[in-house]
């Protein structure tokens, strides 16, 4: 669903979140906050720099992931691809989990 | 003859069943793969793919030399067969091995599991059964470990199956002296393949 370049890990996957787990978690914070997220929330649950979390946020909106809402004050939430592809993520995740690999 | 049909028959389709199981877990763990790009994912889909396929080798020499009444010409595809599957679980274990080691951030070399070494068609011996049982030990250890740490049923189910899987080959070491044991080692790996199953179910299921 994430085209692959876009999940390129980093050097040294010990230290730096790979994009794809950044990914992960901007949507999962969304998720938590009910589906409707405010861009300081995101900041804040996703641990992201202001500079950082404005690129995210537009790489996962031109994935179709998730969408923008709101005119005074932004609010983001998951697409129905978003959704489904938080479910796929959760059983991936339960599936590594359990044989003890982290994702 | 018939007791010697059963007795085989009755393993190999134990493999084909535990090669269904093994598939059925390489195909979730390719799609995992396919979602995250985690290169773990790819080394159990490798593993299980290997895994699936030794045992699908070693069930289909089985059937055939049982269907050949056991003719002195079919008799060395039970070494060929036991060989491939032995290569297979080993290079398959070794690179689970692997694959915990590089989860633990320690990676070294490689896995150096595939060593370039002449074959020699071998039927099932301690040895081989030894260096099995090791590299099991191993992946029951850490697979303990994750389960000590996350406490899941999952977790469990994979710890129980890897330790049944160990326990299985325990049993073939002795059936090398005792060929009674055979049974015992073969269900002990089926088990090991259905709390896999077991587990692959509960992770779909869930949402």
């Amino acid at each position: 669903m994430i085209p692959e370049k876009q999940v390129e890990q980093t050097k040294t996957t010990t230290k730096y979140r790979s994009q794809f787990r950044i990914y992960v978690d901007v949507m999962q914070v969304i998720q938590r906050e009910g589906n409707q997220a405010k861009p300081t929330r995101i900041l804040y649950g996703a641990n992201l720099s202001h500079d950082r979390l404005v690129k995210y946020l537009d790489e996962l909106k031109g994935l179709g992931v998730i969408q923008e809402s709101g005119t005074d004050e932004k609010l983001y939430s998951l697409t129905q691809k978003g959704i489904e592809f938080m479910n796929n993520f959760r059983r991936v995740e339960s599936f590594a989990s359990a044989f003890g690999f982290k994702i | 003859m018939v007791a010697r049909f059963f007795f085989f028959g009755f393993g190999s389709i134990m493999e084909f069943v535990a090669f269904v199981i093994a598939i059925a877990i390489a195909n979730q763990a390719l799609k995992g793969y396919h979602l995250s790009k985690e290169k773990t994912l790819l080394y159990l889909n490798i593993s299980f793919v290997l895994i699936g396929t030794g045992l699908l080798v070693d069930g289909l020499s089985t059937l055939i030399v049982l269907l050949a009444h056991a003719r002195r010409l079919f008799l060395a595809l039970f070494g060929i067969g036991y060989t491939i599957n032995f290569l297979a679980q080993v290079v398959a274990y070794g690179l689970l091995v692997f694959a915990y080691i590089h989860q633990a951030r320690s990676v070294g070399g490689g896995p150096a599991l595939a060593a370039a070494m002449p074959i020699l068609f071998f039927e099932r011996n301690a040895v081989s059964e030894l260096i099995l049982i090791f590299l099991l030990v191993y992946i029951a250890t850490q697979t303990g470990i994750n389960y000590s740490i996350n406490k899941g049923t999952n977790a469990l189910l994979v710890f129980g199956a890897f330790a049944s899987l160990a326990v299985a080959h325990g049993f073939f070491l002795i059936y090398t002296v005792a060929p009674i044991f055979f049974p015992f080692a073969q269900i002990a790996q089926l088990f090991g393949f259905i709390l896999l199953l077991a587990m692959l179910l509960r992770v779909n299921r869930s949402r």
